[in-house]
């Protein structure tokens, strides 16, 4: 499903080179769960945008859906994000003018779908994340954590290959992380490929295998299905 | 993204901040205001400046002395024969009289008064549809007569007599008493912006009070208007022959004039216009502003649409069209003040407006040229952003 082969990013590559990511290589299947660890400037921040196909990688090669995206051009960038990548933001990134609604048919919109097609799914994904009677609020109507349920709404509504996380409880109080975790487990019991970034290890505990990065490598691989017994140890 | 959806956009985000938006469009909205409000003047005026020159008649025609001519008239160049000449030789001609005028002091019973003292034919009367109020215009058996009669405007008869039944009244002019034969009826129209004060003279009889004075012109009408060049062409050839004179007669129609008095004013019209379209570009200008204020404010809205999907071209367009919206908006609004002022303005200079749906249209389309135009630039920024930067942007 995923696979980045030697994968590397260098900022600034004439004058003043930041190496921010040396060389990674990994292999996702199909349904897994990963988590993505690791301190700032550890080069996770450019391993999601680069998964995100939100920048393209100075070296190596990425295949997303057997498809190699890393030499893609911009407006081709944008179709593989509608069609295959689904974000999860820290903070929301809801628009504060649209209901939950109208927020959850925006990749649609870009997809081309008609209006009702668009309505239907919305309610859908909506009904899925548990606020199908929240659909005509707007974001400042509703919780943080409900917030982020319809935020998750939009990234599932366009049936992405993947679904990208950047730290979805880092604005959120541990009682709402807990249900949210729980979303995502949900997600993943159906299927869902899911990418997780956090640097909490109790988040990160939710997830298949833990990928530990630092200074711009992959530092340490952690399968966590090894030890089936991971949640009560912790817990 | 579909054309309706980047439209309901737009105006979320208009109505989000509806109060900068509003100040933002009344450049747009006063520029097009003007420039309606101002054609529609314009177009109005000339439309009844040309009814009105049409009412006179565009079938009317002109001979007089060349205005290239530098010698002064001696007085010999027009004379009485002559129109009888032309008349016999050229049949498209259907009235033709001789024009003397001198602008003199008349006397009546109540009070003097300066006028036009006109000596003319009777045709003169028919080609400009004189109407008679009291009485009669004088005849060609007047004129054989040589007698002492004339005709006046209503409004002189009602300031040397103080009323309008003056039939067989006198007035004197340079010591000469003239009877009264007729009150002409005054025309309602907008080229008598003042009252016109004329008396008319039997020709002969004018000769007879100013003998040094001489007949100015020759006017003459024909049948049909597509005559008029042909006859007037005519009657200065035959001017010519008559006199053995070369470049001293010239011949005017009155569609000449018409075509000139309607290319000034739609000179003017431009000209005024023009500079009331400053006002639209300094309107741009500000929708411009605000649009690069709106691009920064929304910098992470474009990131996330970008995350989401979007590409360059959907960027650009949301904000074109936001900028369009915004104009059309200003150019609706504007239109709606500028054809009230129009009609405010024509009531208070007794013209009637003339609002196309041109004009409209045009200034509909100039609005939403502008919001292209000046929403390019902000439009253009907002496509180029980074989608990583702008999602982090705050």
């Amino acid at each position: 499903m995923i696979k980045v082969v030697n994968l590397s990013k260098t900022y600034r590559p004439e004058s003043n080179p930041v190496y921010a990511l040396r060389g990674i290589s990994a292999h996702i299947l199909p349904g897994e769960y990963i988590a993505v660890m690791g301190p700032s400037g550890s080069g996770k921040s450019t391993l999601m945008n680069l998964l995100g196909c939100l920048d393209t990688p100075t070296g190596g090669s990425y295949y997303l859906d057997g498809q190699e995206v890393s030499q893609l051009e911009a407006d081709q960038l944008a179709l593989v994000r509608n069609q295959k990548i689904g974000f999860v933001f820290q903070n929301f990134n809801l628009l504060p003018r649209m209901t939950a609604q109208r927020n959850v048919e925006l990749p649609m919109i870009y997809a081309g779908l008609p209006t009702q097609k668009r309505q239907e799914r919305a309610a859908e994904a909506l009904e899925k994340v548990g606020m199908a009677n929240r659909s005509d609020h707007h974001p400042n109507e509703l919780s943080g954590g409900q917030n982020q349920r319809v935020a998750i709404a939009r990234a599932l509504v366009n049936a992405p290959a993947i679904l990208l996380a950047d730290e979805p409880t880092g604005n959120l109080d541990s009682k709402t992380s807990s249900e949210i975790m729980t979303l995502f487990d949900d997600l993943h019991r159906e299927g869902v490929t899911i990418i997780l970034v956090t640097h909490e290890r109790d988040i990160a505990l939710h997830s298949e295998r833990i990928l530990h990065f630092r200074d711009g490598r992959l530092e340490k691989e952690e399968n966590l299905l090894s030890t089936p017994s991971r949640r009560d140890d912790e817990q | 993204m579909n054309l309706l959806e980047s439209i309901r956009v737009a105006i979320e985000s208009i109505r989000s901040n509806l109060l900068r938006s509003i100040l933002t469009t009344i450049g747009i909205v006063i520029g097009i205001a003007a420039v309606i409000a101002i054609v529609a003047i314009g177009q109005g005026g000339e439309a009844t400046l040309m009814g009105e020159m049409e009412k006179i008649g565009s079938n009317l025609f002109m001979v007089h002395i060349d205005w290239k001519r530098e010698e002064p008239q001696t007085g010999t160049e027009f004379l009485l024969e002559d129109v009888q000449a032309i008349k016999s030789q050229v049949p498209e001609i259907k009235y033709l009289a001789p024009y003397a005028y001198n602008y003199d002091s008349i006397r009546g019973t109540k009070k003097n008064k300066q006028a036009q003292i006109i000596g003319t034919m009777p045709d003169h009367a028919q080609m400009g549809n004189l109407e008679m109020l009291q009485g009669r215009f004088f005849t060609n058996e007047d004129i054989q007569g040589r007698r002492r009669i004339v005709a006046l405007d209503e409004a002189l008869a009602e300031e040397l007599f103080g009323n309008t039944d003056v039939i067989g009244k006198q007035v004197v002019v340079q010591g000469n008493s003239l009877l009264v034969c007729g009150v002409i009826k005054e025309e309602e129209s907008f080229l008598n912006m003042e009252d016109s004060k004329s008396i008319y003279v039997p020709i002969r009889v004018w000769m007879d009070i100013y003998p040094d004075g001489f007949i100015q012109s020759l006017q003459g009408s024909t049948l049909e208007h597509e005559q008029v060049e042909t006859a007037m062409n005519k009657s200065v050839t035959i001017m010519e022959r008559r006199h053995q004179a070369k470049n001293v007669y010239a011949g005017t129609t009155m569609a000449q004039q018409m075509e000139i008095a309607s290319k000034v004013t739609s000179v003017l019209t431009l000209i005024v216009s023009a500079i009331a379209g400053i006002s639209l570009l300094v309107g741009g200008i500000g929708v411009m502003n605000i649009m690069l204020v709106s691009v920064t404010e929304r910098t992470r809205e474009i990131g996330l649409r970008m995350a989401l999907g979007a590409r360059r071209r959907d960027i650009l367009i949301q904000f074109l069209i936001e900028a369009m919206v915004l104009c059309i908006i200003g150019g609706i609004i504007g239109t709606i003040l500028g054809v009230g002022g129009a009609w405010f303005i024509a009531k208070l200079a007794k013209w009637p407006p003339l609002i196309s749906w041109s004009t409209i249209l045009m200034a509909f389309a100039f609005s939403a040229g502008i919001g292209i135009l000046f929403g390019l630039l902000p439009a253009s920024k907002a496509s180029k952003l980074d989608p990583i930067e702008a999602l982090r942007h705050d």
